[in-house]
This record gives C-alpha cells, sequence and structure tokens, in this order.
C-alpha cells in the first residue's frame, strides 16, 4: 500500500473514534471495540463477497505506538500502586489477593496442562486468565456508582495486589523467555532482571525527593515531556539489556506515586496514555489472524467457563475477608471477572519472544479471551443483580427459616 | 462526626461523612477534577448518585452549603425568621458613611440595636466581627435585629439617620 503515512494514521485514529463511540453507546467496554476494529481494517480482515475493508497494512509506526501504550499502560499501573496502601491493608488485601492469585493461576496451570502447553506456554496462559482488567473494572465501577460502596474496596485491595504480583511475573517471563537458553542461562537472566528492577525499585522507595525535585516545573508542557522522557528512557533501557520494559515503566510510575506530583501526573498524561494504549489494542486486532482464533476455538470456551466461575468464586471468598456481606460479595465475584490489557500485555511479550505456539497460539488465544472476558465481565457486572435475585430464590427454597438475608 | 477518607486506585479519592440514622454522604473526587456526590439511605444499603459536578460548580454548591455563597444583589427581600428577630444582608454602597469605619466607631449596636454577626467580604467571611473590624465598601454586612431596628440600620447605612443630628 502506498498510502502516506499520515492516510494511514488517520484511518487508524478515525475507526478508533468510531469504535469507541459505539461502545459507549451500547455501555461496553472500548477495549473490545478497539481490537474488533483492528481486526476488521487489518491486513487479516475478513472478506465479505470479495470485499475487504482492508486499510491498514500496520508497519512500524504503528508498533512504536502500541509499545508506548504498553509502557505507559505499565506506567499507570505503577503510579496507582501504592506500597503504603498495600501495607496498610495487608491482612485484607493479602488474604483476598493470596485466594485470588491461587485459585486463578492454579486454574490456569491446570489449563494449560490440560491443552497440552509446553511449561513456558502454561506459565503465560496462567498469568493471561490470571489478571483481572483494571481498566474495563474501574470504569464499570464508576459507571454503576459501586465505587462508593464498601465493594469496591474488596475489588480495588485485589487489583492493587494482582498489579504487584503481575509485575514480579512479567519480569520473571521476560527474562526467562528473552534468554531462553537452559536452566543456567535462565537463572542468569532472572538475577540481571531483579538487579536491574531492584535498583529501580530502590530509586522509587528512598529517591522520592531526588525524583520529586527532578520533575519540578511550572509548565505542564516541559512536566509531560520530562515524564515521557524519563519512563520512555527506563523502559528502553531495560528493554536494550534484556530486561521487560513494561515492569521498568511499572517502576517509574511506582516512583512518581510517590511524590506530589501524583494528581498532575493523571491530569496531564492520561490523554497520552488513552491514545497510545488504544492503538496497542488496535494493533492486537491488527496482528491477529482470524484463523488462529478459528483454530483455539475448542480451548476458549472451556477457558471462559472455567475462569470465570474461578473468579467469581476467588472474588466471592475476598469478599467475604473484607466483611462484605454475601450480596456485596457476589458483586465482588462479578467485579473482578473482566480481564484486558494485561493479558493482552502477556500476549505481546509471548508474540514478541516466543517461538512456535507460544508466538502464535497464545497470542491468539488471549485475544479471543479477552474479547469474550471483557464482555461477559460488564454483563455480569451490569446484569449481576437480577440473576443474583434468581438466585435468591433458589437459596430461599433451601432454607427452612425462610428469610434471605442478602445483606 | 467523621469524615473517612480512602485513596481509589486510578480514580482520586473518597470521603464519606456520617449524617446521623447511619446515613451517609459519598463525595468521590476524581483526578479529574470531577466530584461525584451520592448518598447512601442506610448502612449496608447501595449508595444512590445524587450529582456529578465539575470543581467549579462543586465550589460553589460547598460554598452554600457553608453557608458562606450568596447572591447579595437578591438579598433585599431576603429575610429569616428567628423569633423576633430576622437577619438582614445588607451591602455597603461606597457612599455610605459607615464605609471606613470600624464597628466600633460606627456605633452600629447602640445606635440601632443590631448586631453584625458577620462581613463578607468577597470570598472571604469575618465570623463574630470584633469592635476594630473595619467596615469597608462593597461589604456585606449580616445584621441581626427586629423589624425596627433593621429600619433604623439601614437609615444609618444610607446616611439619613435622624440620631446623627
Amino acid at each position: 500500500m502506498a498510502d502516506p503515512l499520515l492516510l494511514q494514521a488517520a484511518i487508524v485514529v478515525a475507526a478508533l473514534a468510531v469504535a469507541g463511540t459505539l461502545a459507549e453507546r451500547f455501555g461496553q467496554s472500548v477495549i473490545p471495540a478497539y481490537i474488533l476494529v483492528g481486526l476488521v481494517v487489518g491486513p487479516n480482515a475478513p472478506r465479505l463477497r470479495g470485499l475487504s475493508l482492508a486499510l491498514v497494512e500496520g508497519g512500524e509506526f504503528i508498533d512504536l505506538l502500541a509499545e508506548l501504550g504498553i509502557v505507559l499502560l505499565l506506567f499507570f499501573l505503577g503510579l496507582e500502586f501504592r506500597i503504603d496502601q498495600l501495607v496498610a491493608a495487608r491482612d485484607r488485601v493479602a488474604a483476598a489477593g493470596a485466594v485470588d492469585a491461587v485459585v486463578n493461576l492454579g486454574v490456569g496451570v491446570v489449563l494449560g496442562l490440560a491443552f497440552g502447553f509446553t511449561p513456558l506456554e502454561t506459565a503465560f496462559l496462567a498469568g493471561i486468565v490470571y489478571i483481572s482488567s483494571s481498566a474495563v473494572i474501574t470504569k464499570s465501577l464508576i459507571d454503576l456508582g459501586w465505587i462508593a460502596d464498601p465493594e469496591s474496596e474488596a475489588i480495588l485491595g485485589v487489583l492493587v495486589f494482582e498489579d504487584l504480583l503481575i509485575a514480579v511475573y512479567l519480569a520473571l517471563l521476560a527474562a526467562v523467555a528473552l534468554g531462553g537458553g537452559g536452566i543456567q542461562g535462565a537463572a542468569l537472566d532472572i538475577a540481571w532482571a531483579v538487579g536491574f528492577l531492584g535498583a529501580l525499585f530502590l530509586i522509587a522507595r528512598y529517591g522520592g525527593r531526588a525524583v520529586e525535585r527532578f520533575f519540578e516545573t511550572g509548565s505542564d508542557e516541559l512536566f509531560l515531556l520530562r515524564v515521557l522522557g524519563a519512563t520512555t528512557l527506563v523502559a528502553s533501557a531495560a528493554l536494550v539489556s534484556g530486561v521487560s520494559e513494561a515492569v521498568a515503566a511499572f517502576f517509574v510510575g511506582t516512583a512518581l506515586g510517590g511524590t506530589s506530583h501524583l494528581d498532575r501526573v493523571e491530569r496531564v498524561l492520561v490523554p497520552a496514555r488513552d491514545l497510545f494504549a488504544a492503538v496497542f489494542f488496535f494493533a492486537i486486532g491488527l496482528e491477529t489472524d482470524l484463523a488462529a482464533i478459528g483454530s483455539v476455538a475448542g480451548m476458549l470456551p472451556v477457558a471462559v467457563v472455567v475462569t470465570t466461575a474461578s473468579k467469581f468464586a476467588s472474588g466471592y471468598a475476598g469478599g467475604r475477608v473484607y466483611g462484605l456481606s454475601s450480596r456485596r460479595s457476589a458483586r465482588v465475584g462479578a467485579g473482578l471477572v473482566p480481564r484486558g490489557e494485561f493479558s493482552l500485555v502477556l500476549a505481546a511479550l509471548a508474540a514478541s519472544v516466543g517461538t512456535g505456539a507460544l508466538a502464535t497460539v497464545i497470542p491468539a488465544f488471549a485475544v479471543g479471551y479477552v474479547l469474550v472476558m471483557s464482555v461477559l465481565g460488564t454483563i455480569l457486572m451490569r446484569q449481576g443483580e437480577w440473576l443474583w435475585n434468581l438466585g435468591g430464590i433458589f437459596r430461599r427454597r433451601r432454607t427452612t427459616s425462610g428469610v434471605d438475608r442478602t445483606d | 462526626m467523621t469524615v473517612y477518607e480512602t485513596d481509589v486506585p486510578g480514580v482520586g479519592r473518597k470521603f464519606e461523612v456520617d449524617v446521623g440514622d447511619g446515613a451517609r454522604i459519598v463525595v468521590v473526587i476524581h483526578h479529574s477534577g470531577r466530584r461525584e456526590l451520592f448518598f447512601r439511605p442506610k448502612e449496608g444499603a447501595d449508595s444512590e448518585r445524587v450529582a456529578t459536578l465539575t470543581g467549579e460548580e462543586a465550589r460553589q454548591v460547598g460554598a452554600v452549603l457553608e453557608g458562606a455563597y450568596f447572591q447579595p444583589l437578591e438579598l433585599d427581600s431576603q429575610a429569616v425568621p428567628l423569633g423576633d428577630a430576622i437577619i438582614e444582608w445588607v451591602e455597603v454602597d461606597a457612599d455610605s458613611p459607615l464605609a471606613g469605619q470600624t464597628l466600633g466607631e460606627a456605633e452600629v449596636r447602640r445606635r440601632c440595636g443590631v448586631s453584625i454577626l458577620a462581613i463578607q467580604r468577597g470570598e472571604d467571611t469575618i465570623e463574630n466581627p470584633t469592635s476594630d473590624a473595619e467596615i469597608r465598601a462593597d461589604d456585606v454586612l449580616v445584621a441581626l435585629g427586629t423589624r425596627q431596628e433593621q429600619q433604623a440600620f439601614r437609615e444609618l447605612h444610607a446616611g439619613t439617620d435622624p440620631s446623627d443630628g
């Protein structure tokens, strides 16, 4: 395609705008809409009677923006992650988070082995089905008004735990997958990653004042440039030395989250993140071959059913840990079902470093899985109430007292 | 009264205020500056969204709730019954004899019987002003007194007070 780059960019952004508007109209998360529109206008677009919408070829510029999307997604994850918050509610967060991790990573491992994956592929699969989507969930919490109720504390508490775990998990997977040379090589790679990220962690934890001063400026424009510059610089340094760039960005975010710049970062950088993240989801759709999703069609329904149930159950238990009523605990369960951006970040890592099934089957599975789970999770949160009431009829029948204490 | 404050990762901050009978007002302040106001009628009930406000609107509403904000132009007709006494708001004209005097110098209470509860000056409120508080043009004086005393105060303000000689 000899189209000028600007035209390609125009098509990408316009397609995203249309998809986002439609998703908003139907009360859905924008993430699946962005992926779908990428699928539709990408090189693998389905043909209808010989007509194809394949307008966008992909290429370096989309890869670059998508990469920035990953970096900024993880940067914000780190920004919103506060170690003191975790410490303040450590008993409940740790208990609810541990149940969530053990149950869902465990289910992921079982699924991976059942599908006949290698250990590394299974590790990726477990991460993909484990990590809930902060973006989809937070949006629904606000839309539904749950943000004002106690279940949001339990949901966000579990998410905080997941954020920390996925950062470590991603770092380990990247070290192993990028190195890929035997156990000794893997151990060396992990040691190097731990050293690199450990240094970043120390800066984040104890360099607060220096970080504070470094980003001090009166101009929003300079602030934006400094934050983006520092983040991409650290992320690229990580990538060059074989460490996950996403996790490096996570720690830059953590460093800034501990300073008084937090509110300003949220205000000034959210537009940049939203743009780049949208292109990242678009690129995921672009690179996905529908035929590849077809090849995992047997696994998807199994994974969807099993991991919806496991997430609901672990979330329900987490709600109980927080001392919530059964009705609110059920909301916590439903609220954690959506999977989204971080599953795709794992898939992108698998696609970029993997070979064989890791580079093809796992990403295709992740895309199909996220498409279903982001929509299904949102629906569960919105419509869960009447399902719960329906369930209440059966629960009442079983209780002799006839009193249904749902609240 | 207790105000509970929680960090909401990725959203902003949440404040809960007890307002009696187990009811709570919940305010979520987003990083974007948007404020969401919820009301939870009793413990365990779902919060109902009351309003979504911009930062500017929230400050207006907050000032109204605080009792500090009003539209002085419409206040001629406003009076709050308080037994025999009423509260009136009087905006000080630049040519009023009161402008430039302290409350003590103006002898407001001795000459007309009203008590000045507060002086509004732009965004600021001087509550329970002392006798050395200065009255300036464009201030709004919040005066407590009977109808007759209020009448006398308006005359004093306008410079037509008979006892002034």
